[in-house]
Order: structure tokens, then C-alpha cells, then sequence
């Protein structure tokens, strides 16, 4: 601040020499009440209206010009949305509206659009909602050209690439598992269930088996569903001459065909019966309450009065009668909410929520209780209506202040069928609300009795039993393991003597029981190509084994040599010119599960395992019997050929961070090596795609050890 | 000030923005827009003129926050925040002559219950019962003069819009927009506030700002963890002192207490005012001259002595929860102001600003360790030498340290390989970017202003720092990673599971 004299950017009637100069002449008044202060009338705004146009296909376009900034802001949206996903299928439109965008076009990757966009500071986007889905594009005016053909290709020809689908559900799947964390987000969320009824598509919940089930061609078949130029508005701002982007856009979308129509609205609601409902939480300090009962649509022609009553109710930044209450006079809450919602296209709900100390629980829910049944007790004054009118009013300036803003608003309009002028008229509508009507709506809409009211919280340390306040219905927010329907179809726990039998021969044409005991170590060399999204890499895997859980492998890859150590007490990495790191534990729990189930290891200690043989499948011309071969709940399965005992194919649970349902190696070509017979080519695939393959081209048993290449290498 | 409900997924999206880099998009054009002005008691105005709608934003920053705190009054600084919605001599009362007398005897009989309750021998239990009933006796004579909230109900009706407020460790700030016919009224009330703030419902409050830190950190894991983790990064500095205070100290300071830290604090000299909107500064000035210049001028006050003492030894905090695992490490580096501040904020965005950065395509993307992970500056503030942070929220069946080996390679990356000239050019590009998507927001522009003028005495280091990325060359970059990313430097901090982490993707 003291280099500010210098500065003294200084314009328009002060000169510098006038900085610093005496305070404010006492002459001057300062009114003691704000009364005295007249506000001069605003000046008029100018806000010009978008252009709308309209193509054959049924797209309507809405174009605003805006100098200010040299960029272009502009969103399709798209009709059809999570309420029109099958139940099932929970979590479609978040799948969907990440791995839109990450999962690429048919000709680019969704990685090669990052390098790509990022490099130019530009933003294409996507997302899902309730009733649509977007995509969006943000970019610098300059790179409008390059950058628009990425969005048309994006929003029509979307690749939907497996490895990003993958990705969109690993993180949907934390989504889930935290979702119990934080006692708001529980509230919100639960009281949504109890307002729209846990059967409501407003009311979808995610689920890790919900989420397991979408496909690909799940999310294929919505977007051809609904990604159709009769569904879209596509509203588009910023520093462009409009005649000149209306050729653009007429050129990029006029000859897209029509598709089918989205379906209407769903607006049944079946909400929750009255009463208390209550999610124990112990973690917490304070019990997060909230109360529920259906609202109305946005259409509803009560909707203005609603408005201002909401605004008596819970408006403005403190001044609603539910702050008044409960935050400042009372000093219960840090913040109270609520009002009667107005959904564009459905009903909305009547919330309140708050939160407040454990021990001020069942005195808060009394407290809302009353405000709300004074909605129909206590008579709106004539001071309320005004204050609430003259915010309403005086605000509606910044719902239009600037030129994206007029742009959204009337693209909201478009989209939900709304007419044109329902802003322009929004004022006069709010100004004809009269004291009767509040008293109507309030009748109308407020129905204390049919309330829920839902409690998150630490029940020891309320200051009294929920019960007190009637019967108490228990929610249970568990979240379901994914495998605990699958489960039941795990091996059988004990071993079946066909399965013993199958052994058997396993073991006698690797070379017998003597030989596989005398089997200390084994070093083995594999010239692998494994497919990754870059192409296929290929590398030589030299990998060491000493029995039973000693494990080291060093990848020759272009990038230099890569060494993995698994020891019963180590697990670590060494990379090429970075050093060593520790292996993360969910990579050591992955490469201890692989090892136990291999072959080899399983031969050397078969009291560790049962073996049942559970079925028969045909490879080639091969009738192979499936063995299951299970420890510790893990399972794996091989199909032996029953007449020579060679293992033919190898199913196994996938592993790590980049696993995928289940992992196939078929093997062939087999050699003996120091009297041990085992396959030397293999081919891996996941999820029906080849993700690697390779040939054994040495193989020694028991080579002389360093103990060395066991230890961590110091620094 | 006011409820903003956050789940633990807005949060980390918040500690993933980027703390405002801005560019040079185009300095000129803005300084011709721009009018600074320093009152004779020491109070500066910016004034941003843009006339696009005839609306305005403005922004107060009070160049102190909880950093300003010692033991015993820590939170005080956010209590004041929320005693300046109270209103005035002149605003929420009926008879403030009458209400003088009645705050003066609340004080006293606080002062009398609080001594008493807290002696440490022969505390009379029957005595602080009913000293404790003369004080509410006190407070509900009191509150008969009260017109509740009629501060913020004047600025309602006028047609304001987001009034709020917010405190940091470094400072406090003040902000709400409003229709552009409404300065004369918006000077008056915001000069009010601060001319005579009168601590009504004083203790009441104190009742809220404790909800609020039930709301914010007691039931909240990241909010737990977040306590801990600053508490154990800063031994000396008051960044360590959580914002919200410590509870003993919110059920204990007085209306007392939070007036001298008003007196001392809130000087003119130490205040800066941004404007940003539909406003004409020949027409605005005298106004704000008016109702500002009121203000009586005093010396600014001593700054902060203490230093925190270079970490000689790795800290770790564990937290066992019922709640998901979460990550976070810090590393001490210099104050905003230091020269090498653009080369941090150039680390940040290397590491954290969108899909191409690393920490996504290492952490989230290639080995789905982390479902979000990112880096960034000023935590958890700027003025003082602070922390760079990274963080990471595992995916399901991992553990918090399952992401330490990742994040640890990708700060080696930065320590020992040059970054390529495209991906820095990228960032260079994003930033310059970023800036001009800032610059048609009122409300953002005026807050910026405002904390760039407190933070650097000069409002222009908004458009500087651009170029001074610009001019980040790789060798820098390595330079202050090395600097930096060590592990005698770091303070570790993560939430591990007490139930096994529920699986989803196995």
C-alpha cells in the first residue's frame, strides 16, 4: 500500500496533488437512518435479446453477440437425461457424461484431444443432468475454427472408448464408497429419496452393481436414443459477427437428419409417509435435519406467489423468517434453508435443512415445526410482503446484467418450452402478488402433516429420544457390496476327487511329484508384447523365482529396465533413472494373488489348495474339464486336457488398477526344461480383447542366487 | 458468513482451483479503466469501471486475519467477520441510548460468569449458576432493542445480492453486489459498519460460529484431517491455528476481546476498498469520500515477528476414521511475494490444472490409485512463508499411503527431468487463458483487485504475474523442486480406513 502514492493512477477530476488532502469537510451530513438516503432511478439497461433460428431438422439455435472478451462460449442441450435410464443401469448419465468427452471420437482419443485443447486454453466438455445431457465448448475466438469441428465430432460421432469407460466407473465407485462421509451430503441426498419415493427416477441411486452392468453399447444406444438435432437447443455467445456464425452453424448442422422425439416429463411422484426418520452417524457433533413434502412445476400459475412467499419464508441473505428464528434469535444453527422448489418440467420438492448441535436436536425440529405451520397460522404482514417484493424486484437486475446471462436465460426458456417474454414479464408478475394470496398458496402448498422429517446424527447425545417425537423408521444407507449377490457362484470350499484325480495328471505331465519338489528356484526368460492404448510395446521379461514367495522381474522396455522385487517383507521398483519406490499396496496384494496362483507354485504345496472339477468346455477340438483351484477365496481356473494333463487355458480374477472382470491366457507350444514341462507361448486377453502375448525362450532350474538381488538397494 | 453446505467432493474440487494466476492480457486497457486513490486516513480505493449493465461489485479487505490471532482468542477475527452484520448505532436498533446501558451490563456480567467458571480452585459451582442467569437476564434486556438483521434487510430490499463475508489467516473480506443507483446507500452502510459497530446479540453469535465449526471440522473427516495436518506443519507461525479457533477459546473470548482486536486491526491504513462496475469515479469519490473519510485515521499495527523455524525432520499425522481414505502432504516455501512465486505457481499448474497434468494422468487416469489428486500454492495462505500441498482421494481398495510412491515419483519427475517445451507452453497458454475468462466478472474482478492491492501494494501484480510465468524457463523449475520437494521439508497427513474400504472395483 505505500508504493500507492506513487502509483496514483489518479484520472478524471483528481489531480495527485489532491491525494491526501484534508478529510471530508465536516460540512458534510451523514444521514442516521437510511431513509434519509434517496436513491437516484436506474438507469435503463440496454440487453439486446439473442437471435433464434431455427433449422428444418428441428435444432433451434440461439446467437448473442458479446465484444467484450475475444472469446466464444457455447452449449448443446441435449433433451433426455438419468430420469430416462433404467433403473438398473443408475449411474448411466455420469458414465456417460465423463467418457463422452474422455473416451474420444472415432478419429482422436480422448488423450490426444487434451494435448490438444489444453494446448490451446480450450474447453469441450460434456455432462449428464436429471433431464439432459450437454456438451459445451469454451474457447479463444482465434481458435474457433480448429476447435468448433472437435465439438461437432464430439457431440455426434462419440468413440466412447472402453479404457475411458473403465476409468468414468473406477470413479463413480469412489463416489459411492464416500458418499456416507460427510452427514449433509447424506441428508440431501436421503431426503430426496423421501420426496420423490425410492422408486422415482428423481430418485435413482448408483450402485457398484448398477454401475457394473453398463456396457458400452449402453452408452451407444443413449446417445442414439437421444442426440438428435430436433432435441437440441444450442445457444452460442461471444465476440462473433452473428450473420457470419449462422452460415457456420447452418453448414455444420442443417443437414443432420431428425430422430425420434425424448419422451415427456416423468411427474409421478410417490413420496414417503409422514413421520420421523432417522440415520445413525457417529462421527459427528451435530445431527443434520431436514423436512420434506412434494413442491410444484415452475408452470404452475401459483408460482409467482409461491415465489415471494419463499422469499418471506427463507429469502434473501438473512432476513426469511427461518434464519430469523432459528440463527439469530435463537443461535441454534449456522444456517437454516427451505422452500417450496419449482422444477422446469416436473414438480420440485418442499426442503428445509439444517444443522445444529447433537443436544439442541429435537429442539430445533419443534422450532421449524412451528415456522412452518405459521405459514398458515401467522398472517403475512404488509412490511414482510413488501421487503419481500422490493428484493425480488430490485435484484431481478443481476438476471440480466450480462449477455451470457440473457443467453442461458433464453435458452432455458427454448429448452423447457417456456414462452419467450416469461422473463420480461417476470416483474409485473411478481408486483401483482397480493396479501391474499399468500394466505391461498400457503394453504395450499404447506401441508405441516404430511412432512417427513429425516435426522443424521449421533442419537446418544441428543437431549432426548427421538422416540418422544413418535414412531421412528430407521434408514439404512449401508452401501451393498458388489460381489455380495455374485459370490454364491465361488468354487466349491473343498476339493471333489475328480478334481484330486485331475491333479493328478497335472502333476504327472509337468514331470512328476519328484521332480516339481526337487524345484527350488526357476529363472525364466519371455519376450512379451502386451497392447496398451499407445500401441504395442514390447519388452523382454526376465523373471526369477524362489520358492515359495520370492519373486523379482526385470522388464527390458525402450524406456530403460524396470525391476519389480516382491518379498514376504519388501515390495518395491527400481525405475530407470529415478530410483527406487515402494510398490503401493493394492500392487503387492496383486502380485502376491498372481503368484499363488501359479501353476508351478500351486504343484509344490497342493495342501494349500482344493481342487473340484466344476465343468467341461471345448478349446479347439479339446474337450478340457475346468478345474478350480481355490485358496483363501481366491480362485483360478484351468481347463486340462483330461487325456495328457496339459493345461490348456488359465481363467483368473483380473488384478490392479487396470483390471477388468476376467483375465484369459491360452497357452501352447510346450517344452521341458531340467525335467519340468511347461507351455512356452501364451496369448492373455480382458474383457474379450487380446492384452498380451508371449514366448518363453529360457528357462533354468534352480540357477545359483545372488541373495543380493533380494534387498532394497540403499538411497 | 453465510451456510454454504459443502460435501467433501465440492471441497476438493475447491482445493483443486487454482489460486488465481492471472496475465498481462491487457494492463493498459485496465489502468485507463482504473482509478486508485488514497484517502488522508490512509484507506485506498480502486475503482474498475465497467459499464456493461448498471450494476457494481465491490470487495473490503481488511489486511488481517486469524494469522493476527494469539492464544486464547483464536476464531476472534472470524467472530468480528460476523459481528460487522449487526449494524450500527444508527442500524438494528430502537433506542440505542437505551441499548448502550444494556450491552455495557451484558459485558459486565459476562466478565463476572466467565472469571468465575473458569477458576481453576474453590470454583463455587452455585455462584456460577446464577452469575450465569444474571448474564442471560443481561442479554435478554438487551435484546428488546433489537431490530434483528436490519443490516442485511436494507441491503435485501435495495436489491443486493450476495452479501457476504469471509475470513482467512491472512485477511478478512467484505463483499455483496448491488444495482448501480444504490452507491450512496451501499457507502453509508459499508462505512457504518466499521464506524461504529455495535456488538449486539454478541454471544448468540458466538453460539453460531460454533455450529458452524461443528459443521466445517468436527463433523467432517476432511475437516478433521485438514486441523491436524496445518497444527503439525507450522510449530511457531499462527498458520497452524485453525481459522474457525479452537473451541475453548470460541466459548470463552468477550464482545471485549473482539472490540480491541476491531480497534487494533481495522485502521483505514490497513483496509483497501475495490469497486468494480457501473460506477463513474467523478461522481463516486465525493460519496465515498463523504461516508469513508469519517473514518478516524490511526497507525497501522505492528506486523507479525514470528517466523516459522526451518523443518529439520519429516512430521506425519494419522487419523483412523470410518470414512473414506484421503492424502495430503505439504512442503514449507516462501511467501507470495518472493521472486520465485511465479515458478510455483508454474508447479501447480504443471502438476494439477486439467487432464493433461500429471498428477490426473498418473494417479487418476493410468494407475486408478486416485479418483481426484492435484497440487497447489498458498496454503493456508500467502502473505507468510506457506505450504505446497498435494493431495489425493484413493479409489476404492486403496489406502491413503498406496498413493505416496506415485506422488513421490512424479515430484522426483519434476526434480530431475527437464519439462518439455510443449507442455510448458501449454501451461504458459492456460494461464494467459484463465485470466481473460476472469476479467467479466464485477464480483471476482473487485475481490482480486482488492487482495492483490493488500497482498503486493499494487493492484497491477494481478496482470504482472503473467508475464512473470511467461518467463518461467525449465531449469527454474528444477531449481525450486529441488529447493523445495524434500523430505526433511514435508509434513504428511492421510485418513486411514477403520473399516476395510468398501470394494466396488476389484
Amino acid at each position: 500500500m505505500k508504493t500507492l502514492t506513487a502509483i496514483a493512477i489518479v484520472l478524471t477530476m483528481w489531480s495527485p496533488a489532491s491525494a491526501g488532502a484534508a478529510p471530508a469537510k465536516a460540512a458534510s451530513h451523514i444521514p442516521t437512518s437510511v431513509d434519509e438516503i434517496k436513491a437516484p432511478p436506474l438507469r435503463r439497461i440496454n440487453m439486446p435479446e439473442p437471435k433464434r433460428v431455427q433449422l428444418d431438422n428441428g435444432m433451434v439455435i440461439l446467437m448473442m453477440e458479446d465484444h467484450e472478451l475475444p472469446l466464444i462460449r457455447g452449449a448443446a442441450s441435449i433433451h433426455g437425461g438419468a430420469r430416462d435410464a433404467a433403473a438398473a443401469k443408475a449411474g448411466l448419465i455420469e458414465i456417460l457424461g465423463s467418457a463422452w468427452r474422455t473416451g474420444g471420437t472415432e478419429s482422436k482419443t480422448g488423450d490426444e484431444l487434451d494435448d490438444f485443447l489444453e494446448a490451446r486454453a480450450a474447453r469441450v466438455e460434456t455432462g449428464g443432468d436429471d433431464d439432459s445431457t450437454a456438451v459445451r465448448i469454451d474457447v479463444l475466438k482465434n481458435d474457433f475454427d480448429t476447435v468448433f469441428p472437435i465439438f461437432l465430432d464430439l457431440l455426434r460421432n462419440p468413440a466412447f472408448r472402453q479404457d475411458k469407460i473403465d476409468l468414468a466407473k473406477t470413479q463413480m465407485n469412489a463416489t459411492i464408497a464416500r458418499r456416507n462421509d460427510d452427514p449433509g451430503e447424506i441428508l440431501d441426498r436421503e431426503l430426496n429419496k423421501l420426496g420423490y419415493g425410492p422408486s422415482s427416477p428423481y430418485a435413482a441411486q448408483p450402485e457398484y452393481a448398477t454401475v457394473a452392468s453398463i456396457t458400452r453399447d449402453d452408452l451407444l444406444a443413449f446417445h442414439k436414443r437421444f442426440v438428435h438435432p430436433n432435441n437440441i437447443v444450442f445457444a452460442i455467445g461471444g465476440d462473433f459477427d452473428s450473420a457470419m456464425m449462422e452460415r457456420k452453424l447452418r453448414d455444420a448442422f442443417a443437414s443432420w437428419p431428425r430422430g425420434p422425439q425424448a419422451p415427456a416429463a416423468p411427474t409421478a411422484m410417490t413420496p414417503a409417509k409422514p413421520g420421523v426418520y432417522f440415520i445413525a452417524k457417529s462421527d459427528v457433533t451435530q445431527a443434520n435435519i431436514g423436512f420434506v413434502e412434494p413442491g410444484i412445476q415452475r408452470n404452475n400459475h401459483d408460482y409467482f406467489a409461491v415465489r415471494v412467499m419463499n422469499e418471506i419464508f427463507s429469502g434473501g441473505s438473512f432476513s426469511g423468517r427461518l434464519m430469523n428464528d432459528l440463527r439469530t434469535k435463537r443461535g441454534l444453527t449456522y444456517g437454516v434453508d427451505g422452500g417450496i422448489g419449482a422444477g422446469w418440467d416436473h414438480p420440485g420438492l418442499f426442503e428445509i435443512t439444517m444443522a445444529t448441535k447433537s443436544g439442541t436436536t429435537l429442539e430445533s425440529i419443534d422450532a421449524v415445526r412451528k415456522q412452518v405451520g405459521m405459514l398458515r397460522t401467522q398472517p403475512f404482514t404488509a412490511a414482510e410482503l413488501k421487503q419481500a417484493k422490493e428484493s425480488i424486484l430490485n435484484r431481478f437486475i443481476f438476471t440480466m446484467d450480462s449477455r451470457q446471462k440473457m443467453l442461458n436465460q433464453a435458452a432455458i426458456l427454448e429448452f423447457y418450452g417456456f414462452p419467450p417474454d416469461y422473463f420480461r414479464n417476470y416483474t409485473s408478475n411478481i408486483e401483482k402478488v397480493a396479501a391474499a394470496d399468500l394466505v391461498r398458496v400457503a394453504r395450499k402448498y404447506v401441508a405441516p402433516g404430511d412432512l417427513a422429517v429425516l435426522v443424521v446424527g449421533n442419537e446418544k447425545d441428543f437431549e432426548k429420544p427421538l422416540s418422544t417425537l413418535g414412531t421412528v423408521t430407521p434408514v439404512d444407507i449401508t452401501i451393498p457390496e458388489l460381489n455380495a449377490a455374485p459370490s454364491t457362484q465361488a468354487a466349491p470350499a473343498a476339493s471333489n476327487s475328480e478334481g484330486t484325480a485331475l491333479l493328478q495328471k497335472v502333476t504327472e505331465f509337468t514331470g512328476g511329484k519328484a521332480k516339481i519338489d526337487a524345484v527350488r528356484a526357476v529363472r525364466e526368460v519371455t519376450s512379451v508384447s502386451r497392447d496398451t492404448p499407445q500401441g504395442v510395446m514390447d519388452m523382454e521379461v526376465e523373471s526369477t523365482v524362489e520358492f515359495p514367495d520370492r519373486h523379482r522381474a526385470v522388464m527390458k522396455m525402450p524406456m530403460g529396465e524396470v525391476t519389480v522385487v516382491m518379498t514376504p517383507d519388501a515390495g518395491f521398483m527400481l525405475l530407470p533413472g529415478m530410483g527406487t519406490r515402494e510398490l503401493p499396496s493394492s500392487q503387492r496384494d496383486a502380485a502376491r494373488t498372481e503368484s499363488k496362483q501359479d501353476l508351478l507354485t500351486i504343484l509344490k504345496h497342493p495342501e494349500k489348495y482344493t481342487f473340484a472339477v466344476t465343468g467341461t468346455e471345448k478349446i479347439g477340438s479339446v474337450d478340457t474339464k475346468i478345474l478350480e483351484v481355490s485358496s483363501d477365496g481366491d480362485t483360478v481356473k484351468f481347463f486340462v486336457d483330461p487325456a495328457s494333463g496339459k493345461v490348456l487355458r488359465k481363467v483368473s480374477r483380473a488384478r490392479g488398477p487396470m483390471a477388468q472382470g476376467d483375465q484369459v491366457t491360452d497357452f501352447s507350444a510346450w517344452g521341458t526344461f531340467g525335467g519340468i514341462t511347461v507351455p512356452t507361448a501364451f496369448t492373455t486377453s480382458a474383457g474379450g480383447k487380446q492384452v498380451a502375448s508371449g514366448k518363453l525362450t529360457a528357462m533354468e532350474i534352480n540357477p545359483v542366487l545372488d541373495p543380493k538381488i533380494w534387498e532394497k538397494p540403499a538411497g | 458468513m453465510k451456510p454454504i453446505r459443502r460435501s467433501l467432493w465440492s471441497l476438493a474440487l475447491m482445493l483443486a482451483l487454482t489460486a488465481g494466476s492471472l496475465q498481462a492480457q491487457d494492463l493498459a486497457s485496465f489502468e485507463k479503466r482504473t482509478t486508485v486513490r488514497r484517502l488522508a486516513n490512509g484507506l485506498t480505493i480502486i475503482i474498475l469501471e465497467r459499464h456493461e449493465a448498471p450494476v457494481f461489485s465491490y470487495a473490503t479487505v481488511v489486511n488481517a486475519g486469524s494469522a493476527q490471532e494469539v492464544a486464547g482468542i483464536t476464531g476472534l477475527a472470524h467472530m468480528f467477520e460476523h459481528m460487522a452484520f449487526k449494524g450500527s448505532e444508527h442500524i438494528g436498533t430502537t433506542n440505542y441510548g437505551a441499548e448502550k446501558i444494556a450491552l455495557q451490563k451484558v459485558e459486565a456480567a459476562y466478565q463476572a460468569y466467565d472469571r468465575e467458571r473458569r477458576r481453576r480452585v474453590g470454583r463455587d459451582e452455585a455462584r456460577v449458576k446464577e452469575l450465569e442467569k444474571s448474564w442471560r437476564d443481561a442479554m435478554a434486556a438487551a435484546d428488546k432493542y433489537v431490530i434483528p438483521n436490519e443490516f442485511s434487510k436494507i441491503v435485501d430490499a435495495a436489491g443486493g445480492t450476495g452479501l457476504n463475508a469471509g475470513t482467512r489467516s491472512d485477511t478478512t473480506e467484505y463483499f455483496f453486489n448491488m444495482p448501480s443507483n444504490q452507491l450512496e446507500l451501499w457507502a453509508y452502510l459499508e462505512s457504518e459498519r466499521f464506524y461504529d459497530p455495535v456488538f449486539r446479540e454478541f454471544y448468540k453469535e458466538r453460539d453460531v460460529v460454533q455450529e458452524e465449526r461443528r459443521m466445517r471440522t468436527e463433523s467432517n473427516p476432511v475437516g478433521r484431517l485438514i486441523l491436524q495436518f496445518l497444527s503439525t506443519a507450522f510449530m511457531a507461525h499462527p498458520y497452524g491455528q485453525p481459522t474457525i479457533g479452537w473451541s475453548s477459546d470460541l466459548q470463552s473470548f468477550s464482545a471485549t476481546d473482539a472490540m480491541h482486536f476491531f480497534r487494533k486491526y481495522y485502521v483505514p491504513a490497513n483496509t483497501v476498498i475495490a469497486i468494480v462496475g457501473d460506477v463513474n469515479p467523478s461522481e463516486a469519490m465525493p460519496i465515498i469520500e463523504k461516508y469513508f473519510g469519517r473514518l478516524p485515521k490511526e497507525p497501522l499495527p505492528d506486523t507479525l515477528r514470528t517466523v516459522e523455524p526451518p523443518q529439520n525432520a519429516e512430521r506425519e499425522v494419522i487419523l483412523h476414521e470410518t470414512s473414506q481414505p484421503v492424502y495430503i502432504e505439504g512442503y514449507h516455501r516462501p511467501a507470495a511475494t518472493d521472486p520465485d512465486n511465479p515458478i510455483y505457481d508454474t508447479i501447480e499448474m504443471l502438476m494439477s490444472a486439467g487432464r493433461t497434468s500429471r498428477l490426473y494422468r498418473s494417479l487418476v487416469r493410468d494407475q486408478k490409485l486416485a479418483a481426484a489428486a492435484g497440487g497447489f500454492n498458498g496454503f493456508p495462505g500467502d502473505k507468510y512463508p506457506n505450504l505446497f500441498v498435494v493431495y489425493g482421494f484413493t479409489t476404492p481398495g486403496h489406502a491413503a499411503t498406496d498413493l505416496i510412491a506415485p506422488i513421490h515419483a512424479e515430484i522426483e519427475r519434476l526434480k530431475t527431468q527437464d519439462v518439455t517445451p510443449e507442455e510448458l507452453q501449454s501451461v504458459k497458454t492456460r494461464v494467459k487463458a484463465g485470466l481473460l475468462r476472469q476479467l467479466d466478472s464485477n464480483a471476482g474482478l473487485a475481490r482480486q483487485l482488492a487482495e492483490t492491492q493488500t497482498l503486493y501494494g499494487d493492484w497491477r501484480e494481478l496482470f504482472r504475474e503473467v508475464d512473470k510465468i511467461d518467463a518461467v524457463t525449465p531449469a527454474d523449475i528444477r531449481r525450486v523442486a529441488n529447493e523445495t520437494f524434500q523430505e526433511d521439508n514435508r509434513t504428511i497427513g492421510f485418513i486411514e480406513s477403520e473399516k476395510k474400504p468398501a470394494g466396488g472395483a476389484k
